[in-house]
C-alpha cells in the first residue's frame, strides 16, 4: 500500500507517517545569537526533572535528522545565512518553533544596530513560545501543541511564564 | 594615588591623577606601549583587565585597566578621529589581542602590529570599511541595520 | 605562518546541542594543532551601544540578558557601578541577600558546566544527573527571586524583595543535599576513567603563560595563582563572609573540575554563613533619580571569572558609556594556548574546560600543513571523534 506523504504545515495532523512521527519528534536546536537563557531551558526540558524524552522528543546533532527546528536568539547578520542554510537542510515536512522573546521580535534588544525583526522575517515560523526565557514546561507544552495540531485561536495557548 | 604610579608617570613624563578611586596615567598615544610595558614590569602582581574605548566627540579615548592585586592602575590616552592609530601591545601582553581587535571593529581604531590588524573579529566581513564603526556617535543604528539588510 | 586559503576550513558556528555559536580556524601540523584563530561575533548584539539609549533602571534588565547563566553577576556589576557614582550605601541586609543569590548562581553555573563536560566527554549520564541536581538550585533561586534564569533581583539601592518567610529552613535543607551531591561528583571525577583519560594532563597551563595571557577565574586559579576578586576586592557582603580561594597547580582540565566542585562546596558554606548572620533592616534604600557625572570601574567574580564594569555618567537619564569585559573574552586566548600541540580530539574538552559563555563549534575547520589536506567535521562528529580517539588510545 502506498501512503501519500502529506506536505506542508498540516502534515502532522493525519496519515500513517505523521501518526508515527507524532510519538517521536526529533528536534534540532539552533542558537541564533541568543543569551543562552532559552537554550539552557530547552536543555533542561530534556533532563530528568521535565524529561521531554519520554514524549519521544530527542535532540539530534544534525539538521538532516530533524523534524522540528527550535530557534532562539535575535539573529544577527552573521547568523542569518547560517539559519537559512540549516532550515534548507531539514527535510520536509518540517516545522519551526521560535522560542523566547528574542526569536519573536528581538526581545529586550529590539532597536540595536544588529538586531533583526525576529526569526519570521527570514524563515516561516509555525509556533511561538513566549518568555524570557520560557520555562521548560512551556517549551514542552509548545512542542506538544505543535504535535497535536495548531490551536484554533492563536492566543488560546496559556503561557506558562 | 599610588607611589608606583607616580614613579612610572615621572619616568614617562605623564600626568598622574586620581579618578574613579584609582591612579590614572594620562599619556600620549606614542608612549602607550612604553607605559604598558612599564606597568607590566613593576614588581608584584599585575593583570590586564581590559582595554576600554569611548567616543569623546572628535577624539577616541582608550583606557587600559591594570589590576595590581589591591587597586587598579589605569593608563589613558586619546587619539584623534582623523588619525585613529595606536601601537598594539599584543607583543608584550598577548592577552590584549582580543580587546584591541574589539576596539578596532567597533570604534575604528587601528592597532598596528596586532594579529588582527586589517581583520574583523566581531562584525561581519561584509560590513563596509567606509561605514562609521557602530559605537561612534555619528553611527546611526537605523542606517546600520539597513546596511546589514536587517530592515 | 603561511597557509594557502583553500586549505582553511570553516569551523562553523552552529553547535548541534547548545549554547552560542563561535568560529575557530584550526591549523594542523602532523596531526597536532599548531595554531587556532578565533572569530567571535555570532552573538554580538551591540549591548553597550544600546545601553546609551536606555535609562539607568532599564539597563539592569538589558545587562542581565547578556548571558543566561551568569545573569545575576552582570546585573550586580552594573548596579554596583551606578551605586558608586551615586555615592550610595546599600543596606547590609541587601548586601547579604545579594551574596546569597550570587553564590547560588555560582553553584548552578558550575553544575551546568560539569554536565556539559560530561556530555562532551561522551558521559551523558553525568550530564543528566548533574542537571537534575541543578534543578534544586533553580527552585531555590525561583523561591527567593521569582525567576529561574533572568532574576532581575538587583535594584539600584538594594534588592527588589526580601527573603520570604520559611525559606530559611528549606534553603538549609537543600544545601545539605547539594553538598552531598557535590562531594559525590568530586569523587566521581577523580575515579571515573571516561573522564580522567580525557582530562588528566590535558591543558598544561603554566604560571608564565597565565601572566602573559591574563586569564581569569578558575582557569587562572588552576595554575596556582590563587586570586579571587571576592577576596582581593570584596564587594557585596564578601568583606564579612570571606570565601576560601580554591586553586591548584596542575593546570589541566581535571584540576579545573576539582576546583569548581570545591568552589561549590565553599559556596554552600558561604550561603549557610550568610543565612546565619543575616542582619535585619531594609532591603532597599531610595536612590536619587539623577546619577551625578563621573566614572566608576569595578569588578565582580562571576562564576567564570572576573567580570569588569566601567560606567560613565554625564548627569543624564542614562549612562554615557558602559564598558564591560566578560570573563570568557579574557580566557579565549588562554584556551587557544592550551590547544597548541594537542590532537583535534581535545578541542571540545579544552574549549568546554574554560567554561565558555558562548557556544562552540559546528564545523571544525582543519588545515593540515603536512598532508595539504582539508576536512571538516560537524560539532557532533568532533564530539564522536574525540570519544573514539580516546577509546582507541586508552
Amino acid at each position: 500500500m502506498v501512503v501519500p506523504l502529506r506536505r506542508g504545515r498540516r502534515a502532522l495532523k493525519s496519515g500513517l507517517t505523521p501518526w508515527a512521527r507524532k510519538r517521536s519528534i526529533w528536534v534540532f536546536h539552533i542558537n541564533a545569537s541568543s543569551c543562552n537563557g532559552c537554550d539552557i531551558e530547552i536543555l533542561a526540558a530534556l533532563t530528568p526533572r521535565y524529561d521531554a524524552e519520554r514524549l519521544g522528543v530527542e535532540l539530534v546533532p544534525s539538521p538532516r535528522h530533524a523534524d522540528v527546528l527550535l530557534v532562539t536568539g535575535i539573529l544577527n547578520p552573521l547568523m542569518k545565512d547560517r539559519l537559512v542554510e540549516v532550515y534548507q537542510q531539514i527535510p520536509e515536512p518540517k516545522h519551526v518553533v521560535a522560542i523566547g522573546a528574542c526569536a519573536m521580535g528581538g526581545g529586550v534588544f529590539r532597536g540595536c544596530y544588529n538586531v533583526g525583526k525576529g526569526i519570521d522575517s527570514v524563515i516561516p515560523v509555525d509556533l511561538y513560545i513566549p518568555g524570557c526565557p520560557p520555562r521548560p514546561e512551556a517549551v514542552i507544552f509548545g512542542i506538544l501543541k505543535l504535535v497535536t495540531g495548531e490551536p484554533k485561536d492563536p492566543v488560546e495557548a496559556v503561557p506558562l511564564v | 594615588m599610588s607611589e608606583e604610579a607616580k614613579a612610572v608617570g615621572g619616568r614617562l613624563g605623564a600626568v598622574v591623577e586620581t579618578l574613579m578611586g584609582c591612579s590614572v596615567l594620562q599619556v600620549d598615544p606614542a608612549k602607550v606601549k612604553e607605559a604598558c610595558a612599564a606597568v607590566s614590569s613593576l614588581p608584584g602582581y599585575y593583570h590586564l583587565t581590559t582595554i576600554a574605548a569611548a567616543d569623546r566627540g572628535d577624539r577616541i579615548e582608550i583606557t587600559y585597566f591594570f589590576w595590581r592585586g589591591r587597586a587598579f592602575l589605569v593608563v589613558r590616552t586619546t587619539v584623534p578621529k582623523t588619525d585613529p592609530t595606536l601601537d598594539s601591545i599584543s607583543g608584550i601582553l598577548p592577552g590584549a589581542t582580543l580587546y584591541e581587535a574589539e576596539i578596532q571593529d567597533l570604534f575604528g581604531v587601528t592597532f598596528t602590529g596586532s594579529p588582527y590588524t586589517g581583520k574583523r573579529l566581531l562584525l561581519p566581513d561584509s560590513y563596509p570599511a567606509d561605514a562609521p564603526p557602530p559605537f561612534r556617535t555619528e553611527a546611526d543604528p537605523e542606517k546600520i541595520r539597513k546596511l546589514m539588510k536587517l530592515e | 605562518m603561511q597557509y594557502s586559503p583553500e586549505n582553511v576550513m570553516p569551523f562553523g558556528p552552529i553547535h548541534p546541542s547548545l549554547k552560542e555559536p563561535e568560529y575557530f580556524k584550526l591549523i594542523l601540523d602532523s596531526g597536532k594543532i599548531k595554531e587556532v584563530i578565533p572569530r567571535i561575533g555570532y552573538v554580538h548584539r551591540g549591548i553597550e551601544r544600546a545601553a546609551q539609549d536606555r535609562t539607568w533602571v532599564k539597563n539592569i534588565y538589558l545587562f542581565e540578558r547578556i548571558c543566561g547563566i551568569c545573569s545575576f553577576a552582570h546585573s550586580l556589576g552594573y548596579t554596583q557601578g551606578v551605586e558608586i557614582l551615586t555615592h550610595f550605601e546599600v543596606p547590609r541586609r541587601a548586601k547579604y541577600l545579594r551574596t546569597i543569590v550570587a553564590e547560588l548562581e555560582r553553584i548552578h553555573s558550575h553544575f551546568l558546566w560539569l554536565g556539559l563536560v560530561g556530555h562532551w566527554a561522551g558521559f551523558d549520564t553525568l550530564f543528566m544527573w548533574v542537571w537534575k541536581d541543578r534543578e534544586h538550585i533553580l527552585d531555590l533561586e525561583e523561591a527567593i527571586t521569582g525567576n529561574r534564569i533572568h532574576k532581575s533581583y538587583v535594584a539600584i539601592g538594594g534588592v527588589r524583595k526580601d527573603l520570604p518567610d520559611g525559606l530559611r529552613e528549606t534553603l538549609l535543607k537543600e544545601l545539605v543535599f547539594i553538598e552531598k551531591r557535590a562531594r559525590y561528583y568530586s569523587e566521581l571525577v577523580q575515579s571515573e576513567e571516561t573522564l580522567s583519560i580525557r582530562t588528566k594532563g590535558v591543558g598544561g597551563l603554566t604560571q608564565d603563560t597565565a601572566r602573559r595571557l591574563c586569564p581569569v577565574g578558575p582557569l587562572l586559579r588552576s595554575t596556582g595563582i590563587a586570586r579571587d576578586i571576592r577576596v582581593e576586592d570584596p564587594y557585596a557582603a564578601y568583606d564579612e563572609l570571606i570565601p576560601q580561594v580554591q586553586s591548584s597547580t596542575d593546570g589541566d582540565i581535571a584540576c579545573l573540575m576539582t576546583i569548581r566542585l570545591n568552589e561549590v562546596l565553599d559556596s554552600c558554606r558561604v550561603i549557610r554563613d550568610a543565612v546565619d548572620k543575616l542582619p535585619s533592616g531594609p532591603v532597599r534604600n531610595p536612590v536619587p533619580r539623577v546619577v551625578p557625572s563621573g566614572e566608576s570601574c569595578q569588578h565582580v567574580e562571576a562564576p567564570r571569572g572576573e567580570l569588569f564594569y566601567f560606567v560613565r555618567s554625564e548627569g543624564k537619564s542614562g549612562p554615557a558609556r558602559v564598558k564591560l569585559r566578560t570573563p570568557t573574552l579574557a580566557n579565549i586566548m588562554t584556551a587557544i594556548e592550551m590547544l597548541k600541540g594537542r590532537p583535534i580530539a581535545d578541542v571540545p574538552i579544552v574549549l568546554t574546560g574554560m567554561d565558555p559563555c558562548f557556544g562552540c563549534m559546528d564545523r571544525v575547520s582543519v588545515v593540515d600543513l603536512n598532508k595539504s589536506a582539508q576536512w571538516s567535521l560537524t560539532g557532533e562528529q568532533l564530539r564522536q571523534y574525540g570519544i573514539e580517539y580516546y577509546r582507541r588510545h586508552e
